[in-house]
């Protein structure tokens, strides 16, 4: 039998797999994931919050924790939410510049003086891209929600796609946590630019070259 | 001032830093769950990461290169405490282990950066962040888990019944104990331990998990002064082990 993953890290020497045993580890049970939350982070103070990606978590606390090393890992971040993916609205796509404001209907809102809540709106301007957050409005519902929005907005750009949150329903980091991204910008060594591997390989070529 | 009490205050905050770290990153692709497996790598990452700013200012002070002092000694000349070199067994044992240690390292740090020896205060300073994710990391973990079944329960206490011995190692004295606190280097182990187990105990409560009590004599000592179990040799060993094949290579 031997070693089919070939490695210098001796713990996955000692694994010891082969192409005999692979299929020896337990397959898990189906449905075994957490649910997920969505990340939304600020990647420098006053740049804005943009969607990052998702994390399996029990809860948002811990969606918090993981979302910190999954989606802050390099450069800089100033700020950090996390949201249920279930808490989150989302509107149909459009594409070809049609802004997706353009294809809403309301029917006419009955004047409500119930206080309603706060709703975080975050737009796509890109197919492709991160939804990012545009801004909060007041409303009875959802709804009402993306009128107010459409009423708000200055529609400079086409829409593709709408997000709302419940202002409830998303964490954001608090203030005095946030010094836990003190040290990030010198985590150089998490990114490529820290590697100058070409120096390494001219001077490889050029000595083989010289050997010819 | 004597400089072989800030020496040896720095290599024991090292020791444990560099010992702890690689034992976490033994989690690297095995974690609970994928995320967490990140996170925890992240932390240990971070934790090698600290062990290098205090083996800089201890090269700065006439001592080996870092790579020299992290991959050439051998266990007996290794100030960590017994508790970061132990197997990191299930996760219980090192979420607990984790917990227990980094509360500790944040009192530390806290009291470092007032530090009368700048160097040493700068540092403690700028990795206050660091260290306030993984005390959160613990804490929120051991709130979750010591209030969640009778299965997570029962694990977390028997580990921390094992680990909280060791753990007390954590604060054994320096000979030049007076010396750093009479200089304002720091406040020594005996004032840290105090806060330490506030802190501790205050998280604890929060929990269905019961502190043990552990006699003088229970105390697991020694690592400060190089006396360690046979499980830190193996880890150096293992840890060199591809720096030994070169140790002149560049990387």
């Amino acid at each position: 039998m031997t070693a089919i993953l070939e490695s210098l890290d001796p713990r996955v020497k000692r694994m010891g797999i082969t192409a005999e045993n692979l299929n020896a580890f337990p397959t898990p049970p189906e449905n075994d994931q957490f649910a997920t939350y969505q990340v939304i982070i600020e990647p420098k103070e006053g740049k804005g919050y943009e969607s990052a990606g998702i994390v399996h978590a029990p809860d948002a606390e811990i969606a918090f924790l993981f979302g910190k090393e999954q989606y802050s890992r390099r450069f800089t971040c100033s700020g950090m939410a996390v949201a249920a993916t279930a808490d989150v609205l989302a509107s149909p796509f459009t594409e070809n510049k049609i802004s997706v404001y353009d294809l809403l209907e309301y029917a006419s809102l009955e004047e409500n003086n119930s206080a309603g809540e706060f709703y975080e709106v975050f737009h796509l301007y890109k197919r492709g891209k991160q939804h990012s957050h545009w801004g909060r409005v007041k409303a009875v519902n959802p709804e009402q929600a993306l009128y107010e929005a459409k009423e708000a907005y200055d529609h400079s750009k086409p829409v593709y796609n709408i997000w709302l949150i419940a202002s409830d329903n998303i964490f954001f980091a608090d203030e005095n946590i946030k010094q836990i991204w003190d040290t990030l910008p010198l985590k150089t060594h998490r990114d490529v630019r820290d590697y100058k591997a070409q120096d390494k390989i001219n001077a490889y070529k050029e000595r083989i070259k010289s050997n010819l | 001032m004597n400089q072989l009490a800030i020496k040896e205050l720095l290599y024991k905050i090292a020791d444990d830093q560099l010992i702890l770290g690689h034992r976490n990153s033994e989690w690297t692709g095995v974690g609970p769950t994928l995320e967490e497996d990140i996170a925890f790598s992240s932390m240990a990452q971070d934790k090698v990461g600290q062990s290098l700013a205090f083996y800089k200012l201890l090269h700065n002070m006439g001592e080996n290169d870092p790579d020299t002092v992290a991959f050439m000694r051998n266990a007996e000349q290794f100030h960590n405490c017994q508790l970061v070199e132990l197997p990191s067994g299930e996760y219980d044992f090192s979420l607990i282990r984790h917990f227990l240690f980094d509360f500790a390292e944040s009192a530390r740090f806290r009291r470092l950066s007032e530090s009368s020896v700048k160097d040493i205060a700068d540092v403690a300073n700028k990795l206050k962040g660091e260290i306030k994710y993984h005390t959160m990391h613990a804490n929120i973990w051991i709130k979750k888990l010591g209030n969640a079944t009778d299965e997570s329960i029962e694990r977390l206490q028997s580990a921390l019944n094992y680990a909280f011995p060791y753990a007390l190692g954590i604060f054994e004295k320096s000979p030049f104990e007076t010396d750093l606190i009479e200089n304002g280097v720091f406040v020594g182990e005996a004032q840290l331990q105090e806060e330490w187990l506030e802190e501790v105990q205050n998280v604890i409560n929060q929990t269905q998990l019961i502190l043990p009590t552990v006699t003088d004599e229970e105390i697991k000592y020694g690592g400060r002064i190089g006396k360690h179990t046979n499980h830190l040799q193996p880890l150096l060993t293992e840890m060199s082990e591809v720096f030994k094949i070169d140790p002149t290579a560049e990387w």
